[in-house]
């Protein structure tokens, strides 16, 4: 057995489904020969799952409803069938004596070895045709999602683009506070567009903290513009979309509890005036 | 929320399982009736096509009928373990992972401790649910929506977004801490 993991939280990270690579499959394996564990991770589960509440409402059909019971209807109907037409007549061929069929009956018995293959391949090819269609919905659905996707990811260079083009955007160095780690930093800053670009590399944040940056308007609070946890020797880059219209005083990075504050608690350590 | 009648109001979702075991249809509605709106809004949201959310919600409805079994009360909440299925379901149509119509529901075990098997009771947890994602940080949340509806992973997050992983990572622990120390309290009040 594997160790048990060491944090707590990744329990709720897989049940997340955020969890992947080694990280994932030490849980996985884990938690199959660790009965405390497998505990831990199906209350996960229970928690994650409440999120779903989180959607908005929507209520189905009635006629999902209508075909489920229709479905349900004929399965209990099949299984509670008794096979007696199946074993009958064979029972009762074995003991009549042979007839000579009647016409008639030698033309429903041609019409009948007709049309019950014929109906079969029909069935047949209506399924065929169902399940066609079902893989052809989904295909589109996804690339449907795929297009959406591209389409915002080009809006938003797009966006980028215009934002860096435009007159109204301003770029502010951000400067290293004394005593405060290593690092520099620029912000380009739109308050029409209420977009904000962040370039900068800075020391890695000590344990259990992260960096946030912040835009502190000319009235109000200050107003978080990104959490961040910088490798060494990596520049972090992100684009990010605020309220627009908003006029800034300076720009700020501060050391925060890991995952961010609200407001601002920790110590400034960089700082640029607009 | 779709409504019960009055017998089906007060059976549990044990006692309906149960009866579905005995193959009574009206057990079956009974709980689609209690948790359709619920699936169907999670479906929904995740796959954003009302026809396939709709297969996907009839699906699941008909793999309980079949094998109830697969659901053991005794070691978890019906509505989180069919939320789990749900949004499992969705997310592999997704990624294209097409779950074929019928597959069995083998699913993680679910516990919860929040009783939901009232809509009254839904729209109350409802409430604290919203209250504490709200209660996040802007990227916290929008990392754990990114991880719940849209499937993404850590890394696939950080590709998404721009940010870089290590943030990423730091974000959904802090947000699962928070996440799970709000709804341990509002556990109390809906027990």
């Amino acid at each position: 057995m594997n160790a048990h993991p060491t944090r707590e939280e990744d329990f709720d990270l897989y049940a997340l489904g955020a969890l992947e690579g080694d990280e994932k499959l030490a849980i996985e394996s884990h938690v199959g020969s660790c009965v405390d564990c497998a505990h831990k991770l199906a209350q996960a589960h229970g928690r994650i799952a409440l999120l779903a509440l989180a959607a908005p409402p929507y209520e189905p059909s009635a006629a999902v409803k209508q075909r489920l019971m229709q479905q349900v209807h004929s399965d209990a109907e099949r299984s509670t069938a008794v096979p007696a037409s199946v074993g009958v007549p064979s029972r009762i061929s074995e003991r009549a004596p042979r007839e000579t069929p009647r016409s008639g009956e030698f033309f429903h018995r041609w019409w009948a070895a007709v049309l019950v293959p014929a109906g079969a391949v029909l069935a047949l090819a209506t399924v065929l045709l169902w399940t066609e269609n079902r893989q052809l919905d989904r295909q589109l659905a996804t690339l449907r999602t795929a297009v959406d996707q591209q389409q915002q990811q080009l809006q938003e260079a797009r966006e980028a683009a215009d934002m860096i083009q435009s007159h109204d955007t301003v770029t502010i160095a951000l400067a290293q506070q004394p005593g405060m780690p290593t690092g520099a930093a620029h912000v380009m800053y739109n308050a029409k567009m209420g977009m904000l670009m962040y370039d900068g590399e800075i020391a890695p944040a000590p344990a259990a903290k992260s960096y946030q940056l912040w835009l502190v308007p000319e009235d109000g609070k200050p107003i978080s513009a990104g959490v961040f946890n910088p490798v060494s020797g990596r520049t972090d880059h992100w684009m990010m979309k605020l309220p627009q219209g908003i006029a800034a005083k300076e720009f700020a990075v501060s050391l925060e509890p890991a995952g961010g504050m609200p407001q601002p608690t920790g110590p400034m350590v960089l700082i640029g005036h607009a | 929320m779709s409504s019960e009648t009055g017998t089906e109001l007060r059976a549990s979702d044990a006692a309906l399982i149960e009866r579905i075991t005995q193959r009574d249809q009206t057990a079956l509605a009974a709980l689609y009736d209690r948790y359709a709106g619920m699936l169907s809004s999670v479906l929904i949201r995740i796959l954003r096509d009302t026809q396939t959310a709709e297969e996907i919600l009839q699906d699941i409805f008909f793999q309980l009928w079949s094998a109830p079994s697969r659901f053991d009360a005794g070691r978890g909440s019906l509505p989180a373990w069919l939320m789990v299925i749900a949004r499992n379901r969705a997310i592999s149509q997704l990624r294209r992972h097409n779950p074929a119509a019928g597959e069995p529901l083998v699913e993680a075990t679910a516990i919860s401790t929040f009783n939901i098997e009232s809509a009254a009771s839904q729209q109350q947890l409802l409430g604290r649910v919203k209250g504490a994602l709200a209660s996040l940080p802007p990227e916290q949340r929008a990392a754990v929506e990114l991880a719940y509806f849209d499937g993404l992973t850590q890394s696939e997050i950080a590709k998404r977004t721009g940010d870089p992983l290590g943030t990423v990572k730091t974000r959904l622990r802090s947000a699962v801490e928070t996440l799970k120390r709000t709804l341990h309290s509002a556990a109390a009040s809906t027990t």
